[in-house]
């Protein structure tokens, strides 16, 4: 298909207006407010530039917030990336078409359905009288239920780490595809073994793939606060809570300069994994 | 992708390993739900597993009874299809566009994907301020503005994965023929993407109906399925929380496999019809 340039560009026009008047436009306005002061007379915000929000952001122990989220974040990077390469793995490289295709829908499925009832079902797994602690007892390993398994940071993370494997695990697969089978039997031909083979030949061909993988992963999870909602301890906070708190007395400037902070750490994350590992080069890889 | 197996004989610990490391991702993805599941049929009032001889319906009937439930429903499904039915086609024009575009393809490409990049609380605010100043009241209307730029990457994902069957050739040999651009694409590509187009719609739907942090923002009186949901499990356990959490998997886990079972016979014939033509 090689359209003249004219159509191609009405081809993008509606998705480029969608993405830049509802995405852009409002990332780019809550930036400008968040140098506004708040309007005591309309409960909303007045064009006095002021840096009050700003500094605020480091009061109330607010950066600690931002801390433990992007700790609890990185945290959950971590663990889904270590269990990603292995699996995605499975899937790329040990598996054959049929089994592949099978367990890369069982590894998606999950994606489109609620969030919010994987990260309830935990509740039930990880709580006083959940299986976890009834095995646990009736096994004899420990006399009464394990407390830290609910409502921790513990079951923050696990929660995360079972809802976000999709963002990891995906990309690295995508990288799979890009690798030659003759490089791999031809590494096989010359006698290396499995481990040789795969850290020498297949993590650096994948590397861009758990790239991917562990931002699309960190991003997710710096933003979500559903799973500190329903499985952190009390008082828990995430930034997505912290800007809902913030909402709750109306201090709209200070909401917009939080979301600003983080978009603007985010831009900096993406454009600089896009520069070392040319990410967008991923969807070739299917074809596309 | 798979290599053959007579040169992977000497890798049967490696592979042991990585095997149980996938099977572990599985069961913490899926084991907590099944067990929900298990535990929405139990018909007493206490948490946890009944015998199987006792397994019962009954929480599940009690939903049909729910209406601030069915309210909550019918909102979702609202803002669901009127989400999928705009994502859906210009998801279709975003992802033609890619495949005619020679330059600035990668940065286009990243320009779409970018609205998955955004957290949800932080996208929902930025809009829900700016119809703020628009005058817009919240409802239904807000709620799916905030699910289209969510559910828009994924429909051009879908489409662009459907495009990459149709052969550049078969198209050629359309206009060859004399068939204009639209006439090739009404009769050539449409058809080969058709069952895309359709799962297109249906992620677009799914994604809108368990969006909780955009709508959390935007909604209107009327709340959507996940705030419902999301309120009534921090406000103490009732039977029926888990039943309509049971009720959401496996409606949308039965849903997606469907259509993967149909997108990967599509993808294997589509590419049987452009190979003979091509």
């Amino acid at each position: 298909m090689h359209a003249r340039w004219p159509t191609t560009f009405l081809l993008a026009v509606p998705s480029l207006a969608v993405l830049v008047g509802l995405g852009f436009v409002p990332l780019a306005l809550m930036a400008t407010w968040s140098f506004w002061s708040f309007d005591p007379d309309t409960y909303w915000i007045k064009p006095v530039w002021s840096l009050a929000s700003y500094a605020a952001l480091l009061e109330d122990g607010r950066a600690t917030v931002f801390l433990r989220t992007a700790g609890l974040a990185a945290l959950t990077t971590a663990v889904s990336t270590l269990l990603a390469v292995p699996a995605a793995t499975v899937v790329g490289l040990l598996s054959g078409p049929r089994r592949a295709a099978l367990l890369l829908a069982l590894f998606t499925i999950p994606f489109f359905t609620s969030g919010l009832v994987r990260a309830f079902a935990w509740r039930l797994v990880l709580g006083r009288q959940g299986v976890v602690n009834d095995a646990l007892i009736s096994l004899g390993i420990v006399q009464a239920p394990v407390e830290w398994l609910l409502f921790s940071d513990f079951a923050v993370v696990l929660g995360m780490v079972a809802a976000y494997l999709p963002f990891a695990i995906i990309p690295i697969v995508l990288a799979f595809a890009r690798i030659e089978q003759s490089v791999i039997r031809a590494s096989q031909d010359l006698g290396a073994g499995f481990w040789t083979m795969f850290s020498t030949i297949v993590l650096p061909l994948v590397m861009p793939g758990i790239v991917a993988g562990f931002l699309f992963v960190f991003v997710v999870a710096l933003g979500t606060s559903m799973e500190t909602q329903l499985l952190g301890g009390a008082g828990a906070s995430s930034i997505s809570i912290m800007i809902n708190d913030v909402l709750r007395v109306v201090n709209f400037p200070l909401a917009f300069a939080i979301a600003t902070a983080v978009v603007a750490l985010l831009i900096v994350l993406i454009t600089i994994a896009n520069r070392a590992f040319r990410l967008s080069r991923l969807f070739e890889s299917i074809g596309i | 992708m798979s290599v053959d197996p007579t040169v992977t004989r000497h890798t049967s610990g490696g592979r042991l390993l990585f095997g149980t490391i996938a099977a572990l991702c599985l069961a913490i993805m899926y084991a907590p739900v099944l067990y929900l599941l298990l535990a929405s049929l139990n018909p007493d009032a206490q948490l946890g597993l009944a015998p199987p001889s006792r397994y019962s319906l009954k929480w599940y009937l009690a939903l049909l009874t729910d209406r601030r439930l069915a309210d909550a429903l019918a909102e979702s499904t609202l803002v669901g299809l009127a989400t999928a039915a705009v994502a859906t086609p210009i998801g279709l024009s975003a992802a033609l566009a890619y495949r005619a575009m020679t330059r600035l393809r990668g940065l286009f490409l990243l320009v779409v994907l970018s609205a998955m990049l955004v957290p949800g609380a932080i996208a929902g605010l930025g809009l829900s301020a700016v119809l703020r100043v628009l005058g817009l009241t919240p409802s239904w209307f807000t709620v799916t503005i905030g699910h289209l730029l969510w559910t828009l990457p994924f429909a051009a994902i879908v489409s662009l994965i459907g495009l990459s069957a149709v052969k550049p050739s078969t198209i050629a040999a359309a206009r060859d023929l004399g068939a204009g651009p639209v006439r090739a694409f009404l009769d050539i590509t449409l058809p080969l993407i058709g069952a895309n187009l359709v799962s297109s719609f249906i992620f677009a739907f799914l994604l809108s109906l368990s969006e909780h942090a955009r709508a959390y923002y935007l909604v209107g009186r009327q709340n959507t399925l996940p705030l419902y949901m999301f309120g009534a499990m921090n406000s103490g356990a009732s039977p029926t929380i888990y039943a309509f959490s049971g009720a959401v998997i496996v409606v949308s886990v039965v849903v997606v496999a469907v259509l993967f079972a149909g997108l990967a016979r599509q993808r294997s014939e589509g590419r049987g019809v452009s190979s003979k033509a091509g």
